[in-house]
């Protein structure tokens, strides 16, 4: 777990370091704050004694290695075969004001809707884990 | 200070291959939920390079929303793996036969 802290921050670094302030922050807190102990949390819950002297991968895992190595392959080809030859940057039209403040005018201009269905989408989220995770009363 | 894209799209590549093999061949079911969190940080990562590339708000946005989606699935399974572990202790997959005919 404190290696995915640690790319959560490196990616929250590169975040930074592409001109996405915002999304560095949201990174830090929700990702290395938030989902981060939620995971923590159930690992701790669950009481998992006997995980560790149990084998890490499946006996299959040659083949998800393949798979993985397959995926990333693609993607790096698609990648050098189409932005290779792509022109340099375009001048940025959003650029000299703040990374922060062009976010906060797209979010609740012309993306209220979007908003508001991840907030739905959130709050369905919070009522199916309670639902999922309650004690029932036959149990 | 610039980066190319290309450089970001090759670590999200990476990322992503890193996600897959970690989600098929882990054998933990919290593990493979922390595996399709990288993958979807991988995805993230590509929507910052372009929307830097692009000098585009759009892929920021795209990214925050995939974060909300990401913290709602990370909910949810995480749900789902308390409810499954009161029916069966453990968190191995390879133990979850219950559905099988």
């Amino acid at each position: 777990m404190l290696w995915v802290l640690a790319l959560f921050l490196h990616v929250a670094g590169i975040f930074l370091l592409l001109g996405a302030e915002f999304l560095a922050a949201v990174q830090v807190i929700v990702y290395a704050g938030a989902i981060l102990i939620f995971y923590l949390f159930v690992v701790m819950l669950l009481d998992l004694r006997d995980e560790i002297s149990r084998p890490r991968f499946g006996t299959h895992w040659p083949l998800a290695a393949a798979v993985g190595l397959c995926f990333a392959a693609v993607a790096l080809l698609v990648r050098t075969d189409r932005l290779a030859s792509a022109g340099t940057v375009p001048a940025g039209g959003a650029s000299h004001q703040g990374s922060l403040a062009a976010i906060g005018m797209a979010l609740f201009g012309p993306y209220t809707l979007p908003f508001e269905i991840a907030s739905l989408v959130l709050l369905a989220a919070i009522i199916g884990a309670v639902v999922l995770a309650r004690r029932t009363a036959g149990s | 200070m610039i980066i190319p894209i290309g450089m970001v799209l090759g670590l999200s590549a990476v990322l992503f291959g890193i996600g897959v093999f970690g989600f098929l061949a882990r054998r933990n079911i919290i593990l493979m939920l922390i595996s399709v969190e990288v993958m979807l940080n991988a995805v993230n990562l590509s929507l910052a390079g372009f929307s830097q590339y692009l000098s585009d708000i759009r892929g920021q946005i795209l990214a925050l929303f995939v974060i909300a989606v990401a913290a709602a699935e990370a909910g949810v399974g995480l749900g789902l793996v308390i409810a499954l572990n009161r029916n069966k202790p453990g968190a191995a997959v390879a133990d979850l036969t219950k559905l099988k005919w």
